[in-house]
């Protein structure tokens, strides 16, 4: 009897620190938060009651329109392409291939590092005199180069391929020793016509000087509803390559949790590389693809150190998400915070993302058929 | 054995019970400001002059400088009571800390103070800190606006140096001449109203007209807007951000433009990184039209906590802080301007060399034609982010200068309805 009891308090014990933390800084904050955004409040004065005001000022501002739409454009844009992105480098890394362990270090690299400094160093790739511009270009100038580097390489393989099909052997499209001659020979011819002159770099092409970031140009064009602004693509590809590492680490686990018995049965029934992949390895990974597109959409959509750090390098409105605009009404600069907005702003935001969670799973539920 | 343990912790004992006596008598001021260049400057200050009055009064003073934002962190200390006693109060946001009841008025104290009294310091600065009649800061220094020019990129371009003849039209000449070199713009034109706003003043633009609103498509607010922006369609201006810089400093001080705006902050900054840097420095060029010169104050006083727990201490502390010998010295160290009458004679200001005389300028900016303190009332910075924002639209190309007012306009007139 004794024993039983001990079994079933044990857990609340050992959980005790966390539902603590939990409890003081997620819930009673919460609650507070929550009470404020009724409220007027200047953090000095005690707040005043108003109701639903603040809300109904959060619908009338311009600001908070240009940030939910460009916290939820983020958000689906980046969880779908980090999600990919990390699906595709943890099956690349899956292989067996001598020095992968180094492989996977180096791709996971851009994870650990500090945000603030890689979102520098962005800033630096996409100045008008940066490298982005630089290489866009070294591109125009030397297309020619490079259409005829690309022209021979396919020619290449195509005559290798076909020489060896016309001799009935079994043979990939992609064969790699194949790819590997045809990218050595067609450098080399290419380098050849170069020296000799026969193909030159095109002449008179201005630099290129694209705004990336102190813009508020949008793609597509004119687009207010669904084009996206220059900065925030910006943003969105650097914040991609930071939080893609992360979740491949979570996929490679998945890959690795995989029995080898179902690729050795696919293998037996002859399927292709791409049906062992669709039809096995897939289903296999969607419980950590549910966990994986959660935890993204609930990150990006929170997004707010990349805009803080990028600060007048770009036009505000092009790049406010919810977040900051939490930020920029608790401490608007030079008058009294406005505590009450923001956090009208943050109780939204929360929702938000609840409710866009919440579709996601049932979403990916129905499709996949995943118990949770 | 067990006698020398008790005698070792008697000893302590006696040790901590005469330490904290020390102490007890001991009264510590708090006082605290922005760090970076200010830092060390701040702190050689207090161990010259501050620190050894203070001890005779029996004052400790604890310095506290804030790496970054400081107003978000006076805000936040003043709110959760943690507040030091003593704090910077920018012009730009002083009015929302003093508005909130958060800052001591000096009336009272200065009346019975023996060493700082009101017309020691320049009106307009102390104006600047009184609200309803009272006044809640005792300005340290201020700054206003110069045009700083690489003398080095001028010579080499053949082109006369700036100088306080120029109007709007000769300047962007010079500019426009000197932007021939090889990877040389003209002037560093940030997208500020920090800047612009000058020449706005200069073409008789006032913030708030009678009605308390503000015409963006006032004629002279329109001709200081067009010619500004104007000048980013060549290469006789560029947005800093364009170069990769955050400020005109920056890219004045890596000599890719050869000119900019500033403070005598820049004089600081130009010495730590670029000491080798040959520049000049004048008046902003005057309105042709007008023929009047424009400027802004900026302008930085400091306050007293209205909850702080030693107010008397906090008040010798302040005396000491803006004594006439500390701002003497704070002036020799080219950091910022005195904010004392007495000191506008000073020799200093006649030596022959480039502080001294980026200093004068920027002195003398402060009663050269229509000088208006850096700071909107009410609606504090988000009354500039409008017009900021329109400034950069244009200057990119992303917009005419009449589709830039005009959204301004009515981004304002939101931003006032609030």
């Amino acid at each position: 009897m004794r024993r039983s009891l001990k079994e079933k308090t044990a857990p609340y014990v050992l959980l005790s620190p966390y539902l603590f933390m939990l409890i003081v800084f997620f819930g009673y904050a919460f609650i507070r938060c929550f009470y404020f955004s009724f409220t007027e409040y200047d953090l000095f004065s005690p707040p005043r009651w108003v109701g639903f005001k603040n809300y109904l000022n959060l619908v009338k501002d311009f600001q908070f329109g240009l940030a939910l739409k460009n916290s939820l454009q983020f958000a689906v844009i980046v969880t779908s392409l980090q999600t990919i992105l990390a699906l595709l480098l943890a099956v690349i890394l899956n292989q067996k291939i001598k020095g992968i362990r180094f492989f996977r270090a180096v791709y996971y690299m851009p994870s650990i590092t500090s945000s603030a400094v890689v979102t520098l160093i962005f800033m630096w790739l996409f100045q008008k005199k940066g490298l982005i511009n630089y290489l866009l270009t070294l591109a125009k100038t030397g297309y020619r180069i490079i259409a005829v580097f690309f022209g021979l390489f396919v020619l290449c393989q195509a005559f290798l391929v076909i020489g060896e099909k016309i001799k009935k052997r079994p043979v990939s499209l992609f064969e790699p020793s194949f790819l590997f001659l045809s990218v050595v020979v067609s450098f080399m011819a290419t380098f050849i016509l170069v020296k000799t002159g026969i193909v030159t770099m095109a002449e008179g092409i201005p630099p290129v000087e694209t705004v990336w970031l102190n813009t508020k140009k949008m793609w597509p064009q004119n687009n207010r509803i669904f084009g996206i602004s220059y900065p925030l693509g910006s943003i969105m590809l650097l914040n991609t390559w930071t939080t893609a590492p992360t979740f491949m680490l979570l996929y490679l686990a998945g890959l690795q949790d995989i029995p080898k018995e179902l690729y050795e049965a696919a293998a037996v029934d002859g399927a292709t590389k791409f049906k062992t992949f669709w039809y096995v390895v897939r289903p296999q990974l969607s419980n950590i693809t549910f966990l994986v597109v959660t935890m993204g959409l609930i990150s990006t959509l929170q997004m707010f150190d990349q805009v803080a750090i990028i600060g007048d390098q770009a036009p505000l409105d092009s790049v406010i998400t919810l977040a900051y605009y939490v930020y920029i009404n608790a401490f608007p600069s030079s008058v009294s915070p406005k505590i009450g907005m923001a956090s009208a702003a943050a109780v939204f935001l929360g929702f938000l993302t609840l409710l866009i969670v919440l579709i996601q799973k049932k979403v990916v539920r129905e499709g996949e058929g995943v118990e949770l | 054995m067990k006698k020398s343990f008790f005698a070792v912790c008697f000893g302590l004992l006696l040790m901590v019970a005469m330490f904290s006596t020390v102490s007890a008598a001991n009264v510590q001021v708090r006082i605290s400001g922005w760090g970076g260049s200010d830092q060390p400057i701040i702190e050689e200050m207090l161990r010259l002059y501050v620190t050894p009055a203070m001890a005779k009064e029996g004052i400790t003073v604890l310095y506290e400088p804030i790496a970054d934002d400081f107003q978000r962190y006076i805000v936040n200390a003043l709110s959760a009571n943690t507040a030091p006693d003593l704090f910077y109060m920018d012009i730009f946001w002083a009015q929302s800390l003093i508005q909130a009841g958060q800052v001591e008025p000096l009336d009272n104290y200065i009346a019975k103070s023996k060493i700082l009294k009101k017309e020691d310091f320049i009106p307009s600065l102390l104006d600047a800190f009184s609200y309803q009649g009272k006044v809640y800061g005792i300005p340290k220094d201020f700054n206003t606006l110069a045009l700083f020019y690489n003398k080095d990129l001028f010579d080499l371009a053949g082109v006369a140096y700036p100088d306080e003849n120029d109007t709007w039209d000769t300047l962007a000449k010079k500019l426009e001449a000197v932007s021939k070199l090889d990877g040389v713009y003209g002037l560093a034109l940030q997208p500020e109203f920090a800047r612009m706003g000058a020449f706005t003043y200069a073409a008789g633009f006032k913030t708030f007209d009678q009605n308390g609103k503000s015409n963006l498509f006032h004629p002279g607010f329109k001709a200081a807007f067009e010619w500004y922006t104007g000048l980013a369609k060549t290469r006789a201006g560029v947005m800093p951000a364009d170069l990769g810089q955050s400020w005109g400093g920056g890219a004045f001080g890596t000599e890719e433009v050869a000119a900019c705006i500033e403070g005598a902050w820049v004089i600081g900054h130009l010495k730590d990184q670029a000491p080798n840097l040959n520049y000049g420095t004048t008046f902003l060029p005057k309105d042709p039209s007008t023929g009047k010169r424009g400027n802004l104050i900026f302008c930085v006083a400091w306050g007293m906590n209205k909850d702080s727990k030693n107010k008397q201490a906090a008040f010798k502390v302040l005396e000491q802080l803006t004594s006439p010998e500390v701002q003497q010295w704070i002036l020799e160290r080219g950091l910022a301007l005195p904010s004392r009458v007495a000191l506008a004679d000073n020799p200093y200001f006649k030596q022959n060399n480039r502080e001294a005389q980026a200093n004068y300028i920027v002195f003398r900016g402060a009663s050269e034609g229509n000088v208006v303190p850096f700071s909107f009332g009410e609606y504090g910075g988000r009354w500039m982010d409008p017009i900021n924002e329109a400034l950069r639209a244009v200057m990119s190309g992303e917009m005419s200068v009449e589709e830039g007012l005009r959204e301004a306009q009515y981004r304002l007139d939101q931003e006032m309805q609030r």
